[in-house]
């Protein structure tokens, strides 16, 4: 069966684990606010951000490092600025998510227009991509030696920082302030707790994992730069979130989930179906799966008030 | 204080512009260039002569409508962030009947016309369906929804309905008649303008005359209020973004009747997200989307005579408008503390007086 040796062979899994980690590195952030408390459709932006930044860093260093922490601090300064935005200045989440958005695509759009004359792609030998972990006794297992023995550190780090994150959320003080920033501000503050620390340190975190996620882009799997490189996966990482219900492992496996979706659908394009369908995948899975949840809670509510 | 209250929004407005066109500036003079001559060049390009003004308007018309279509769902209570893929349903439905209805040429138009109307009215009614049976929260549905839009209109482009020999997916050219008849020769400048300010002015006259506007207005304000004084906030919320679907729909219209004149997959360089912040920076007022929409069509007609002129790439236009929107968001905050600084000042002043009185 070559068709089903195209659609579900071990390489698909192994393109699926790279297209998963910037995915999974931006849901991680997102959830982070969204158990705050704070609606976030800016990730596309940061994340773009953090894509051109860690790019532009890496391709003046030539060093996939200073890379990785110049997308993280240039997304985290962004990220700041949605949270004075929207903390401090109370404005509208949702309408400051689609300024960010349009100000990463404005400002990338521009500066790489504007320091490399480039409009479209742009690529150079000096920029080092972020090597990959050759784990030498995982190649002799068959399937997931294919799978795992030769990936990015960048997919070990993200697969580490699933559990990183969970374990902040549910077992560290800053995690449960950060869950009852989201679900009880005032019981919070009058505990003591300053909410608007809880609030910044989430967007300040929040804001690293998707430097994290933006730089490996445009540094990781491609050392490549393309205006607009983000393509949408911020809003499938929000798909993501919604999905998993922002809890960091469920997350974890909607982004395995919508990843192969996405690996799929370019094989799909060689067995000639129309990738289109697929792609809408993440996006009609996860209205489908909020209009559900939605409509569990409303009946639960109405038992209870019966 | 009832004046100030009212003047209040087009200051902030004004001030948002304001701050913009400092950041703007900063952002010319780092780039190397007179940003005199690079504003100048954008002023010019955007208004200088009846072709650059029509240029103007002609990009204005789409932005009228899915400004319109936003501030209508927003007025309404709906947070409408869907106004993308309103107006791709609305387009391909336009387009496909302008290429393959057989109609006499003077029905051809108002059918594509009323056809983009309903496909995205209907594709609106999908999220606020959502809302009134599940409670699904419409802004992620919005957005997922603009993204399914693009995709789904993408693959007619590029099977069913594609043009044979295309270098992308694309329909055939719309037939003559359904083409939107010039106001100006020479360029794109339509008489869809004209439809679209006539829609605002409908909609205004519907919000401030009619029953069902003050209830959609009321729902908008404070939906469990109108609940209680027996408005059907279902029928309502419906109707509201059934309306505000459709004008979006109408936009994607205006894109592909004349402008275009064909369905290009990806056609809209984002006319749906700008809706947003023009409706935005209106208030959700729907006659000042038409002031508001012909300066973002200047911004994007004009950035590009901007980037001939200079070496200023057009995007700054985006970053522009990016500042805006931020502010625009903030006003309540804003408002709040110039609110607060006015009456300081005023606390102020009497104390002053009341000390020098005794």
């Amino acid at each position: 069966m070559p068709f089903l040796q195209t659609l579900f062979g071990p390489e698909v899994f192994a393109a699926a684990l790279r297209v998963m980690v910037p995915l999974l590195l931006v849901s991680l952030g997102g959830l982070l606010t969204k158990q705050a408390g704070i609606e976030n459709i800016g990730l596309e932006g940061l994340m773009l951000i953090g894509c051109f930044s860690g790019f532009v860093v890496n391709y003046y260093t030539s060093s996939w490092i200073a890379g990785l922490i110049g997308g993280v601090v240039f997304t985290t300064l962004t990220a700041l600025l949605f949270g004075v935005f929207v903390i401090s200045l109370r404005a509208h989440e949702i309408v400051t998510g689609v300024a960010i958005n349009m100000l990463g695509l404005g400002v990338t759009t521009y500066l790489l227009r504007a320091i490399f004359g480039v409009k479209g792609a742009f690529t150079d030998p000096r920029v080092q991509g972020i090597p990959t972990l050759d784990i030498g006794f995982l190649k002799e297992i068959p399937v997931i030696g294919t799978i795992f023995h030769k990936q990015s550190i960048m997919v070990w780090i993200g697969l580490a920082l699933v559990f990183a994150v969970h374990f902040m959320l549910y077992h560290t003080r800053f995690g449960y302030y950060i869950r009852a920033a989201g679900e009880n501000p005032q019981a919070l503050a009058t505990s003591g707790v300053s909410l608007l620390r809880t609030l910044y340190m989430t967007v300040l975190i929040h804001g690293v994992l998707c430097g994290l996620g933006g730089a490996y882009l445009s540094t990781g799997y491609l050392t490549q730069y393309v205006e607009n490189m983000s393509a949408g996966r911020g809003f499938i990482a929000m798909a993501a979130i919604a999905f998993g219900g922002a809890k960091p492992l469920r997350v974890f496996f909607s982004a395995i989930l919508f990843a192969f979706v996405e690996s799929l659908s370019s094989r799909l394009q060689l067995v000639q179906v129309p990738s289109y369908f697929a792609l809408m995948v993440p996006y009609v899975v996860t209205i489908v799966v909020l209009a559900v949840t939605s409509w569990r809670e409303k009946q639960k509510s109405k038992t209870r008030v019966i | 204080m009832k004046i100030f209250r009212k003047l209040l929004l087009p200051f902030i407005s004004l001030c948002a512009f304001l701050v913009s066109l400092v950041i703007g500036t900063v952002i010319i003079l780092l780039n190397g260039d007179n940003p005199l001559v690079a504003y100048g060049a954008l002023i010019e390009g955007a208004f200088n002569g009846m072709s650059n003004l029509a240029g103007t308007l002609s990009s204005a018309t789409p932005l009228i409508f899915t400004g319109l279509g936003v501030a209508v769902a927003f007025k309404g209570g709906m947070a409408n962030i869907g106004a993308e893929g309103q107006l791709y349903m609305g387009g391909m439905a336009a387009a496909l009947v302008g290429v393959y209805l057989p109609l006499p040429g003077f029905l051809l138009i108002p059918v594509a016309l009323l056809a983009a109307f309903l496909a995205g009215g209907l594709y609106g009614l999908i999220p606020a369906t959502l809302k009134i049976k599940t409670g699904t929260n419409e802004v992620v549905t919005t957005l997922m929804l603009n993204y399914v839009a693009i995709l789904f209109t993408s693959y007619l482009v590029n099977y069913p309905f594609k043009a044979p020999g295309a270098p992308l997916g694309m329909t055939v050219n719309i037939q003559k008649a359904a083409r939107l008849p010039l106001l100006y020769p020479g360029s794109r400048f339509n008489v869809g303008f004209l439809l679209a300010i006539a829609a605002c002015i409908l909609v205004a006259v519907m919000f401030r005359y009619t029953g069902a506007g003050y209830e959609m207005r009321m729902l908008g304000r404070n939906s469990i209020f109108s609940k209680y004084i027996g408005v059907d906030v279902n029928a309502r919320t419906l109707q509201c973004m059934f309306l505000g679907g459709g004008f979006a729909g109408i936009g994607g219209a205006a894109l592909v009747l004349g402008i275009q004149y064909r369905f290009v997959q990806n056609i809209s360089p984002g006319y749906g997200f700008d809706g947003l912040t023009i409706a935005l920076m209106a208030g959700f007022s729907a006659i000042g989307v038409i002031p508001m929409a012909i300066l973002f069509g200047a911004l994007r007609s004009g950035g590009l005579t901007m980037e001939l002129a200079t070496s200023v790439p057009s995007e700054l236009s985006k970053v522009i408008q990016a500042v805006i929107i931020l502010f625009m968001a903030a006003q309540v905050s804003f408002s709040k503390y110039f609110t607060e600084f006015m009456t300081g000042l005023r606390h102020r002043r009497e104390k002053k007086q009341g000390t020098g009185g005794s």
